[in-house]
């Protein structure tokens, strides 16, 4: 943002008394540049902070690799095909995890969101499976999939389930009312009717932003769900730090945030396209 | 051709004697094809119900509504066109979509919709924002496609609710001259509620006046001037002033 010419200084041309004056495209440009600058900045200082603890001798470099190690260690994973194989299985697990539990969630929180009866009726079973971390279900994912990829992605289903059943849920109950009564105004009295032209758009926002969230916890659930054995980066990140190979364990962190950040970007692209008609 | 005979609607109120709230009782009406009759009250008395009754969005308790169809068979028609207060526009529908709205469901093709929508867009003169979103327009121009959605689904009746009642003095005496030259163009019936007197006299044919708690029919009012009417016509003045007093009466005689 640029900040407006103080109106009292001298030689400013006077805007008209309560108008503020419009920032022009000149002063606005470089202001944009700097705020680029300055994410660069931080970026720049957080790698060289941690480029200097290791090197300053304030921690062992086994315990915190300096990131310019990264590189050499993440070429000769690659190399060794490792990474490829990982990262392959972990998105197998992300894909699936993150398709069935979004679409399961969004399905069951909208079908609760249009239904009282519904709501009431699962209320309490909700209250008690929801507090359960993905985690405290590895037990039991194993003993009914076996460490199997299918495994893996039930652990991340549930995470993504919860997110997604409660964005719908509240974003339904929160459809105006006097909509659904417009809907009915002009003969769209089915359920099925209202759901469509009414409730789905209204609640689309939400539902989007349940989704988006969900992105990013079905990596954090992928770790997890792989710890335990199931081939793919979690499993590779647990292999590399009992051979206090930290080096390769940051590869792999870097991989995550890379590939969230792709799928982020792709995401926000689309609702944007989706929700274009927003204000 | 709209005929409301002894119609009487209560809601549940627990905390009442008898368990409920009588809001209206024996309203009667017949409205003659083409008319415009606007029905004033003071704020919550049941007028905005009324509508909803008349429109079948609530069931009466008792009495009827019954619609014979002046305006030719219903096919790909509706029966009413409902105008809201607030513009009530979907806000993720372009102009053009939003005005199509009532026509989907009754088995047009999508080019016939199309075509109904800018027409009636053309008619409240919106043609050039038909591809806009609802955020883009002004409160007068959301009220007017508001207005053209109600107009596109060619309605026997076109129901209002307070259409201007939230807009500013001059965007609602533009749009009160604007729906007289519609009225005229489209030969339209129109029920028009306000709680705006002068709205009431200036617009229609018949003014009903509508208090009480049941709410009933207090006065009516026939009002012969030829339109295009003056705004300060003293008859319409002296009018204004008798269905003014006669409200006031009955608010300070305990009548509500």
């Amino acid at each position: 943002m640029t900040s407006p010419t103080p109106p009292d200084q001298p030689g400013a041309a006077l805007p008209a008394p309560g108008k503020r004056i419009p920032p022009s495209a000149f002063l606005a440009k470089p202001s944009r540049r700097h705020r680029g600058l300055w994410a660069l900045l931080g970026v720049i200082v957080f790698l060289a902070v941690w480029e200097a603890v290791p090197r300053l001798g304030l921690v062992r470099p086994v315990l915190l690799p300096p990131p310019s190690a990264i590189p050499q260690a993440f070429v000769a994973e690659v190399r060794s095909g490792q990474w490829t194989d990982a990262i392959v299985h972990s998105l197998v697990h992300y894909f699936w995890g993150l398709l069935i539990g979004s679409v399961t969630g969004i399905a069951a929180g909208v079908l609760t969101g249009m239904s009282r009866r519904l709501e009431d009726f699962t209320s309490w079973v909700v209250r008690l499976l929801r507090p359960i971390p993905g985690l405290a279900w590895v037990p039991f994912a194993i003993i009914w999939f076996g460490v199997t990829p299918t495994a893996a992605t039930f652990i991340i289903v549930l995470g993504v389930f919860w997110i997604n059943y409660f964005a719908a849920l509240g974003a339904v109950q929160a459809v105006d009312r006097d909509l659904l009564e417009l809907a009915d105004a002009f003969g769209h009295r089915s359920t099925l009717a209202k759901l469509v032209k009414i409730v789905l758009p209204a609640a689309s926002g939400a539902i989007l932003a349940g989704l988006r969230t969900g992105l990013g916890q079905a990596w954090m659930s992928v770790v997890a769900a792989e710890l335990f054995g199931v081939p793919g980066l979690g499993q590779r990140m647990m292999q590399a730090s009992s051979l206090l190979a930290t080096d390769i364990v940051i590869v792999y962190m870097a991989t995550m945030a890379l590939f969230y950040g792709l799928v982020d970007m792709g995401f926000v692209a689309v609702r944007d396209r989706l929700m274009r008609w927003k204000a | 051709m709209i005929e409301i005979r002894d119609l009487s609607l209560a809601f549940p109120n627990p905390a009442s004697p008898d368990g409920r709230t009588v809001v209206l009782r024996d309203f009667n009406l017949s409205v003659a094809p083409g008319e415009f009759i606007a029905i004033v009250g003071a704020s919550g008395v049941g007028k905005s119900t009324l509508l909803r009754v008349v429109a079948g969005l609530v069931p009466p308790n008792s009495g009827t509504v019954s619609h014979a169809q002046g305006g030719g068979p219903l096919t790909g028609r509706r029966p009413y066109g409902l105008v809201f207060q607030d513009a009530r526009l979907l806000p993720w529908r372009t102009v053009r979509a939003n005005v199509a709205f009532g026509l989907e469901g009754l088995g047009l093709s999508r080019a016939e919709r199309r075509r109904r929508a800018e027409e009636a867009l053309a008619l409240v003169g919106l043609a050039d924002k038909a591809g806009r979103w609802p955020h883009q327009l002004s409160g007068g121009q959301r009220q007017r496609v508001a207005i053209a959605r109600a107009l596109a689904v060619d309605p026997d009746l076109l129901m209002m609710d307070e259409p201007f009642g939230a807009l500013d003095a001059i965007t609602r005496q533009s749009l009160q001259d604007e729906l007289l030259d519609l009225w005229r163009r489209t030969a339209k019936t129109i029920l028009f509620v306000t709680h705006d007197i002068d709205e009431a006299v200036y617009l229609a044919d018949r003014v009903i006046l509508l208090a009480g708690s049941p709410a009933t029919v207090r006065s009516e009012d026939h009002i012969a001037t030829p339109r295009p009417r003056a705004r300060d016509d003293s008859a319409a003045r002296a009018l204004v002033t008798r269905i003014r007093d006669r409200l006031s009466d009955l608010m300070d005689g305990g009548g509500i």
